[in-house]
């Protein structure tokens, strides 16, 4: 899906979400956080999956619909300078990292791992190759690429640099995987998580560092340090 | 048609109100908080509080269930990061203080005596805390017991946000009234829960609070029931998502209004509900509140 709007499409960094009313009714009555993919002129480009009433219903929008759209919201990702990144996306988190992943190209050296549980489930593989980058693939099923999680290849990567950075966005089990495996290389990832509203009044979206205590993930993140919080 | 009102020492430039809780502390949007009535800020208790565990939030056909267990960062680091924030405000600010003893009360009101902070309202019915909360506020005694004693401690506008759970607002209001308040505000959220696909509690606080649009024919009867029998003002608060929602609790008998979940959907909504309000008022020629305010009753 993609939203024409200039403003947004100047200022919306990578890591940043929209929060959208996916209904002009009252229900579902919250907005639903959707990731930025990537940022093309005056578009907006977003990826997601229908897991829900509220994706179902945004699913539903055709081209020349108005949306109602909050945002650029939350946190910009940090943009590493002269680093060896390992991008590792599992599923629809690959969307957010190839915006993410088109910056970080232009100062880091950047290596992509896509996971996916098949071939099917796989997303954006020709957009990241569009990038100049060819992403190693990883399946549950082995239809396509490594035969297993994503993460196996993800740390043999990690493995041959020096002092790495690894930015991930997929579902939990991946990024608790994922931190478990490369630490102590810092994990920088997307995280999902019930929002009220997006912008910080609410305190619903917290989520429990390891040091005591809540962060908001709508003001602090979406992207945070995961090796400092509980998933 | 002159759109400020008076409750206790304060003079709001209108009627509308940011709830507890649904707006942070203002501060994220001023344009919206400089252009309604006023803000009351996220509960403040003596001690910082981490709040409840994840999930915090639950959304229904209807409404939402939130559980966020009055998190916040205690009155010293409000006084001390808060506070001089809030002096770029223009607005009104109530600051709403939940204590877990009478103590606790009259030491944070104690502890707010400034200046920018021009209200309080006594948080006497929040769901989501152990003791004190709706535990108060379902006891008209408590009430009346805790109001009096912060009345004796300051002689800034107190308001009491009272609770619809398991007790007869009306009575609990009276308690209030009887307790020196300037006005109570009904109602808080009301207790709900939500279960999971394996049968277990979906919030991690298990039980929450509900409100969103479902919580309006509930409240709206509260506000009607307590104002008629008041002699001080009823704010009314509870499924706030447009103007006429606000002109319905007006003619119930609220004076005023708090727009709290609507807030959370969109940050001006508390602003749009003012400006639809007072555009309401202009096309049917109101001269003065008083025209709508309680006008239910008057044409039964």
């Amino acid at each position: 899906m993609w939203i024409e709007q200039p403003i947004l499409a100047t200022h919306v960094k990578p890591g940043q979400f929209l929060n959208i009313k996916v209904s002009s009714e009252p229900d579902p009555l919250l907005r639903r956080p959707i990731s930025v993919a990537d940022v093309t002129g005056e578009k907006v480009r977003l990826v997601f999956r229908v897991v829900g009433r509220g994706t179902e219903l945004l699913s539903r929008n055709r081209a020349g619909d108005i949306v109602d759209v909050l945002g650029p919201l939350g946190k910009p990702a940090m943009i590493f300078r002269n680093r060896d990144i390992i991008v590792c996306g599992g599923g629809v988190g690959a969307a957010p990292l190839l915006y993410l992943t088109r910056y970080l190209d232009k100062c880091s050296r950047v290596e992509v791992f896509l996971g996916a549980r098949n071939r099917s489930q796989l997303i954006l593989v020709a957009d990241f190759r569009k990038l100049g980058i060819k992403p190693e693939i990883a399946t549950d099923d082995g239809s396509m690429g490594w035969h297993g999680p994503v993460t196996e290849p993800v740390f043999r990567a990690v493995q041959k640099k020096k002092r790495p950075i690894v930015m991930a966005c997929g579902p939990k089990p991946m990024l608790v995987d994922l931190v478990a495996k490369v630490d102590p290389v810092p994990v920088w990832g997307f995280v999902e998580q019930r929002m009220g509203c997006g912008v910080g009044i609410c305190y619903c979206c917290g989520l429990r560092r390891k040091n005591g205590g809540y962060i908001r993930l709508c003001q602090e993140g979406p992207v945070v340090l995961l090796n400092e919080v509980e998933l | 048609m002159k759109y400020r009102i008076k409750i206790g020492r304060t003079v709001f430039a209108n009627p509308v109100l940011a709830a507890s809780g649904t707006f942070g502390f203002g501060l994220k949007f001023p344009g919206v908080a400089n252009r309604i009535g006023g803000i009351v800020t996220k509960g403040i208790t003596v001690e910082p509080r981490e709040g409840s565990p994840l999930p915090r939030i639950y959304e229904f056909p209807g409404g939402i269930l939130n559980s966020v267990g009055l998190e916040n960062p205690g009155v010293r680091r409000f006084r001390k990061e808060i506070l001089p924030e809030l002096r770029r405000l223009k607005c009104r600010v109530i600051v709403n203080i939940a204590g877990f003893s009478i103590d606790e009360f009259i030491e944070l009101v104690d502890g707010l005596d400034y200046k920018r902070v021009d209200g309080f309202e006594l948080n006497l019915s929040c769901p989501n805390v152990k003791n004190g909360g709706v535990t108060f506020g379902q006891s008209p005694r408590m009430v009346e017991r805790i109001t009096k004693a912060v009345r004796k401690s300051t002689n800034k506008t107190l308001i009491v946000k009272l609770t619809g759970n398991f007790i007869d607002p009306l009575k609990t209001a009276k308690a209030a009234e009887q307790g020196g308040a300037d006005a109570v505000c009904l109602i808080n959220t009301l207790f709900g829960m939500a279960l999971d696909e394996s049968g277990r509690h979906f919030l991690g606080g298990r039980t929450g609070g509900i409100s969103g649009p479902c919580l309006k024919p509930f409240a709206l009867f509260c506000v009607e029931r307590v104002a008629s029998k008041m002699t001080i003002p009823v704010i009314g608060c509870g499924g706030i998502m447009s103007g006429m929602d606000a002109i319905d609790f007006l003619s119930a008998g609220a004076t005023m209004v708090q727009v709290g979940t609507a807030s959370l959907v969109n940050p001006k909504a508390s602003l749009a509900v003012w400006q639809a309000l007072g555009d309401w008022c202009r096309r049917h020629e109101v001269k003065d509140w008083e025209d709508i305010v309680g006008r239910t009753k008057r044409q039964d």
